[in-house]
């Protein structure tokens, strides 16, 4: 018997499992209240929207453009390198030196964007003034800019050439190549498809400058059929960064025997001192509009009134900022660019600090005027939920300073396309109603 | 058989020791409209005779008169396994639960009035409904997916006093308190998650009243007993975070039964209930109620053999009341010399209202003891 009771309990046990679900026979066996949604455009709950300039210049960008779009713009970038001694050690405890011999350089840049499609895409070398820094501009470096180049290379024909990829080259460079006849080396990125593109210049070309103390600064144009531009990394984006790197040789001599001197052949990677980019015509001055974008960046701050009905017994299911741009930015279209809402966490104007964090991003087209929405869902919430939280947001260009766009949208000031979010939400469920 | 009885006592502790909460009853679609499904006040004994034992078994939370007739303190739990099947206009789905829907425990405190309470499913609140939809969104048309669940109960706990009059009538009065709470989920998912998020809210229904009742149980002769009974509640609220958010009327419950006993190893039931759920005024689609139960009960007191027969009305539906027709048999059987008894049975049930049938298999099981 006592087996028994157990084989009972135990069916009795096995079977408290539930499923009370079903589709829903409505309205006749449904609750009496459903899940009722809203959508609303509030046009007038974004206000206090202001834009301000010069959060990062041009310089302290993660990339530089160069560009030539013949109406729209001419951007050039370039970048100067540190000193390099013109004598070196021979042996380790010497107290004298030798001089070196500087036999040619290698300059490189990395072209983190380009267009696809575009064809005779060409980068042009030149020598510039070692004398770079912020205060250098477009119509100072023009002279540098339209003399000669110093050297030419087209990576379309680059990437058309067949890889190199045997033994040795991949022991030299970490993977295949493509080189030309004039010995321009391209490199294409495992990871990300970036290119690395290298000039090789002999000493003619690229001569030492002792009065420089082995100072030198290049800049690079870009030229194509159409759409003639490109991204490229700088010294903070890292990896990317332009290089210039020296080959050289110096004689030690051998006082101990009868034997000839020896020659040593050795390279030299110099440091950076500065890389930027200058472009003409500059982005225009700020005026009522809202601007996020170009060099030094522009960013606008948007301060949002919530609204009482959207607080605590509402809960928002998707909210979408509306931005109604001025005009079109124009430029390449590979030139579109993204940008991105942060959150504000204290509001003080300008220099508000904002979350890390993105509430929300979208990609901005060139040559596209449409109206641009981003979703803003999750911060919309957090602000439905936490009274504490300030409402407002900053966006702001990704990578900012890095090209010579910008968008401008219409501000509150102008009521017809001013500034809007899209709220859509479910209302409180009627609980307790049969 | 100690130990058999050591182990019923403990699984009656056990199972009553369980909250008031999931003590439901069986659940229906057709209580989802209204205020819910009402429960079976009955014992697995009266339950396998289709109810109709329900006034005459001092187990079923029925009646208080039939307390009378306990003898020493016992206590006794009815479970039940469910397994449902719902055609909606074409549309099938199979639903499971188990569930605790009554409890007694009684005892003589002087020899002619004994005291007893429990619990017993007074609404069962405990469904799910999934809805599917598209719906025109931002000038897109977005399908979506809601669910609405409620999981729990409106218990009725009981605590009455039965005295015996004389020797051929018995008088029940009982107290309720009527109360529960239901945790309530809705829940919207859409197609498109990516820009949609989901949305779900979550509450708690909390239910309360009061009410009371009366019975009587009259002996016309030695084998021949009548039944009547009667029972009145106050309005039924319903709170949500404090704040009221609805009120209804719970009807009048009269009815009455007869059981006469054929020799020492039969016996047969029938009863007759009235509910006036239409007063519930609030509620469009509540129907009076009336439900007839037809039942016998054969062998030998320690392991007799159960069958019953029970028809009516559910009380919420489109139209005209939805009806409900039941079968059911079952066995009990006696152990440790009378002191525990184990019941087990097993109901079909078939409820139809416009639009919508029921078809339910129950598997009952209860545990009375005397300790």
């Amino acid at each position: 018997m006592t087996r028994r009771l157990g084989y009972v309990f135990l069916l009795v046990a096995a079977a408290c499992t539930e499923n009370a679900t079903a589709p829903g026979a409505c309205p006749n066996f449904c609750p009496s209240d459903s899940i009722a949604i809203k959508d609303t455009i509030y046009t007038t709950i974004i206000d206090r929207d202001s834009s301000f300039l010069g959060y990062v210049p041009a310089y302290q960008a993660e990339a530089m453009t160069a560009a030539d779009v013949p109406g729209v713009v001419d951007s050039r970038a370039f970048f100067t390198t540190d000193t390099v001694l013109d004598r070196v050690t021979p042996k380790v405890g010497d107290t004298t030196t030798v001089a070196k011999t500087m036999d040619s350089l290698r300059v490189r840049f990395v072209i983190v964007r380009r267009p696809q499609n575009t064809t005779n895409l060409r980068l042009r070398l030149y020598r510039l003034p070692v004398a770079l820094d912020s205060a250098s501009t477009f119509l100072t470096l023009d002279p540098a800019f339209t003399a000669a180049p110093v050297d030419s290379l087209n990576i379309n024909d680059l990437l058309a050439l067949p890889a190199i990829g045997d033994t040795q080259t991949i022991r030299l460079w970490g993977d295949s190549i493509r080189v030309d006849a004039a010995g321009h080396v391209l490199q294409i990125h495992s990871i990300d498809s970036t290119l690395a593109v290298y000039f090789n210049l002999d000493s003619l070309h690229a001569p030492f400058s002792v009065a420089d103390t082995g100072r030198s600064a290049w800049g690079v144009r870009v030229a194509a059929d159409s759409f003639a531009s490109v991204t490229l990394g700088t010294t903070e984006s890292g990896s990317n960064a332009p290089l210039a790197r020296w080959f050289y040789h110096y004689t030690i001599p051998d006082t101990a025997s009868a034997t000839p001197d020896t020659v040593a052949q050795k390279d030299k990677t110099v440091p950076n001192r500065f890389d930027s980019f200058v472009f003409e015509p500059p982005n225009p001055s700020l005026d009522s509009n809202l601007t996020v974008g170009g060099a030094p960046s522009a960013r606008t701050l948007l301060r949002v009134a919530m609204p009482a009905a959207l607080r605590d017994s509402v809960d928002v299911v998707r909210a979408t900022l509306i931005l109604v741009p001025v005009n079109a930015v124009p430029g390449v279209p590979s030139d579109s660019f993204k940008i991105e809402a942060h959150p504000v966490l204290t509001d003080l104007g300008a220099k508000s600090p904002t979350a890390t964090s993105v509430a929300g991003t979208t990609f901005i087209h060139i040559g596209s005027a449409d109206t641009v929405k981003i979703e803003l869902t999750n911060l919309v919430r957090s602000w439905a939920l936490d009274t504490t939280l300030t409402t407002a947001f900053i966006l702001g260009q990704v990578p900012e300073a890095a090209s010579y766009t910008e968008i401008r949208f219409y501000s509150s000031r102008t009521p017809a396309f001013r500034p809007a979010l899209h709220v859509t939400y479910v209302k409180r469920f009627r609980f307790g109603n049969p | 058989m100690k130990t058999v009885f050591r182990v019923g006592v403990l699984v009656t502790v056990f199972l009553a020791a369980q909250p008031p909460n999931p003590l439901t009853a069986q659940d229906s679609q057709f209580g989802i409209r209204g205020l819910g499904t009402p429960g079976k006040w009955e014992s697995v004994r009266a339950r396998t005779t289709g109810g109709a034992f329900g006034p005459f078994d001092a187990f079923s939370p029925l009646t208080d008169a039939v307390l009378a007739d306990v003898r020493r303190m016992s206590a006794s739990v009815t479970n039940g396994t469910s397994w449902r099947s719902v055609d909606a206009n074409g549309t099938q789905s199979s639903l499971k639960g188990t569930r605790f829907p009554a409890m007694v425990i009684a005892g003589p405190v002087t020899p002619r009035i004994v005291v007893g309470g429990g619990f017993s499913t007074y609404l069962d609140r405990s469904f799910g409904v999934v809805i599917q939809d598209t719906i025109d969104l931002r000038g897109v048309q977005q399908p979506i997916t809601d669910e609405i669940t409620s999981d729990g109960a409106i218990a009725d706990l009981r605590l009455a006093v039965a005295a015996r009059l004389s020797s051929r009538l018995a008088l029940g009065v009982g107290l309720h308190r009527i109360t529960g709470s239901t945790r309530v989920i809705a829940k919207r998912t859409f197609a498109d998650s990516l820009n949609y998020r989901t949305t779900t809210a979550r509450d708690e229904v909390a239910y309360g009243a009061t009410g009371g009742s009366a019975s009587l149980l009259f002996d016309i002769r030695s084998d021949l007993r009548v039944a009547g009974w009667f029972r009145s509640d106050s309005k039924l609220r319903a709170d949500v975070g404090g704040r009221t958010a609805s009120e209804n009327d719970l009807p009048l419950t009269y009815g009455t039964g007869v059981q006469w006993r054929a020799g020492a190893r039969a016996a047969i039931a029938g009863t007759v209930m009235w509910r006036n759920w239409g007063s519930v005024h609030s509620l469009p689609n509540a129907h009076d109620t009336f439900n007839w139960s037809l039942g016998g009960e054969i062998g030998s007191p320690a392991s007799p053999f159960r069958l019953g027969l029970r028809g009516g009305q559910l009380p919420f539906g489109v139209g005209k009341a939805p009806s409900e027709v039941g079968y059911s048999a079952g066995l009990g059987r006696q152990f440790s010399g009378g002191r525990g008894r184990l019941d087990i049975g097993i109901e079909r049930l078939q409820r139809t209202g416009a639009g919508l049938t029921e078809r339910v298999w129950t598997v009952l099981l209860g545990l009375t003891v005397r300790p």
